[in-house]
């Protein structure tokens, strides 16, 4: 399992940049590979307000759906839609796939940074 | 909990780095790190490997053995000669399913009854009571032998190095053999659960199960998890008990001919005679028939409301079991499975058919729906709150020219 250690973490398992305003986010290895072959993404749109703790899309697996919980409070200011015909991406290069970037973040979840969310899935 | 059962690969699986999950009280693998969508194209374009050994199987011996299984399976069991297999089912008095199953003949004077790994105990608990008033016995074999599914194109010829021989079993689906293979007796029968054109199921014994699975990985199969079995039993509309069998979303028993192929697994033969269920499913036969002509009589609509029928999505989306199916704002029916499935894209047809390298993905299942909507009928399902367009197409794959399962991709008109 890979862990990046530029990045921070969410409990949920999805990764946090940020990119001078912008939070981009995305999922960790450790997420996609407990997803299986993902094969669809449901992304919101831009301008769609997001709530930390609350599902802003979902992915589905083969065998199952499962929501995407925003790590952030804030508004959607890209959508990464190459996901939409190629959900496998964030299977094959999961911190490189960003799923959403978000404006105007006025919360945060708890945020692990690498060491601390490697021995949170540790647990896991 | 009761502690899950193992088979006899477990160990394989597990240093296979396969993910392991509770299956109907078994410790099974669903998929290996490669993942269910490479599994599922390796097997249509080469040969997946299936431990199946959690099904059940049963002996079936006796002087009474035909008369007992004509009694309580829905298929005509005299018609069944040796070195062959039939698909049959368990009917209940009111034309639903207890459970399916296949019936194998090896041996003149016995016969092998697989079923569902999941109805086993509930199976042989509905026999026994039935099966007193008949000489003969029910042997429950499951434990004392593995049985490994050897399914697609390359199937037939790692089989053939294997055993030595130019035939495996006769060319068509539902001949057995019993071969030796490097020094080991193994049961073969051209049947399967992937809706390959080409595809054995093997029966052998426990002491074989390791040299048996490493050797048909060593000649090219690769083995493939209950994920992968869904995936391509779902794509070949083959019905899985408590999904398309059984009884539906509100608790109603499913009637049999609800499945188009109950056609091929039920027979009113007169050499079968009467038999559990006979009587309510020569009414359910009649609706079917007429529902065949086009002909969606009341009588007909009041005997088989629902049927099980392929479903294809339009809108993007994934459906799932239980999901909701809508005409015209009114619901109809539920989609009994569904996923995202993968396909080779082809070029050519009938026996010139060639897999190219592209491959695709489309959100297909299997629904059960008023029987009145037609071949193309345009239909509704709620995704978790939204409404997405889905089609109801004739079938989802043709495999009728081996060896390869072609994909048959919806086209809005």
């Amino acid at each position: 399992m890979t862990i990046k250690p530029e990045l921070q973490y969410s409990k949920d398992h999805e990764w946090v940049k940020k990119e001078d305003d912008l939070f981009v986010i995305g999922i960790s290895d450790f997420a996609q590979d407990a997803l299986g072959d993902l094969v669809f993404v449901n992304l919101p749109e831009v301008g769609d307000a997001v709530t930390a703790g609350e599902a802003f899309g979902d992915v589905e697996s083969v065998k199952a759906v499962s929501d995407l919980l925003s790590p952030v409070s804030g508004t959607v200011a890209e959508i990464n839609e190459e996901l939409l015909d190629a959900p496998e991406m964030l299977n094959n290069d999961p911190y490189g796939a960003w799923i959403i970037k978000v404006s105007d973040v006025t919360a945060t979840e708890e945020l692990l940074d690498a060491a601390a969310y490697e021995a949170f899935c540790a647990e896991a | 909990m009761s502690e899950l059962k193992r088979t006899q690969l477990y160990d394989a699986h597990v240093k296979a780095g396969a993910t392991m999950v509770d299956f109907g009280g078994w410790e099974m693998p669903i998929q290996y790190p490669e993942g269910i969508v490479a599994e599922h194209l390796y097997t249509r374009s080469a040969c997946g490997l299936f431990d199946v050994s959690h099904m059940g199987r049963l002996i079936i011996e006796g002087p009474e053995r035909v008369a007992f299984l004509q009694h309580v399976l829905s298929s005509n069991v005299e018609s069944l000669g040796l070195n062959q297999a039939q698909y049959c089912i368990i009917p209940a008095e009111d034309g639903s399913a207890v459970d399916d199953a296949y019936l194998y003949r090896f041996e003149e004077d016995r016969f092998l009854l697989v079923v569902n790994a999941s109805n086993t105990d509930k199976d042989l608990a509905w026999f026994e009571p039935i099966v007193k008033n008949f000489d003969c016995t029910i042997r429950n074999i499951t434990g004392e032998t593995v049985s490994i599914a050897v399914q697609g194109p390359k199937s037939e010829e790692i089989l053939k190095k294997l055993a030595g021989v130019d035939e495996v079993t006769k060319p068509a689906r539902n001949n057995l053999s019993t071969l030796m293979m490097e020094g080991r007796k193994v049961l073969v029968s051209r049947t399967g659960y992937t809706a390959e054109p080409i595809g054995y199921e093997l029966f052998l014994k426990n002491e074989d199960a390791y040299w048996m699975w490493n050797r048909l990985i060593e000649l090219g199969g690769k083995p493939a998890g209950l994920g992968a079995r869904d995936t391509l039993r779902m794509e070949g509309m083959l019905p899985l008990y408590g999904d398309e069998m059984g009884v539906d979303e509100e608790g109603k028993p499913m009637p049999i001919f609800a499945l188009a192929l109950a056609r091929f697994a039920v027979s009113f033969d007169e050499a079968k005679g009467n038999f559990i269920g006979r009587e309510a499913l020569l009414k359910q036969s009649e609706a079917a028939a007429s529902f065949r002509a086009k002909n969606y009589t009341p009588e007909a609509m009041e005997t088989l409301r629902k049927r099980v029928r392929p479903i294809a999505l339009l809108d993007r989306g994934v459906m799932r079991h239980g999901m909701g199916v809508y005409r015209n704002g009114e619901q109809i029916g539920w989609v009994t499975s569904g996923t995202m499935i993968p396909y080779f894209k082809t070029e050519g047809e009938g026996e010139n058919v060639k897999l190219l390298d592209e491959t695709g993905k489309r959100a297909i299942g299997i629904c059960y729906i008023a029987s009145d909507v037609p071949v193309n009928g345009e239909v509704e399902v709620d995704v978790r709150g939204k409404r997405l367009k889905a089609v109801i197409p004739s079938k989802h794959i043709t495999n009728n020219v081996p060896p390869y399962v072609v994909p048959v991709i919806y086209k809005a008109k």
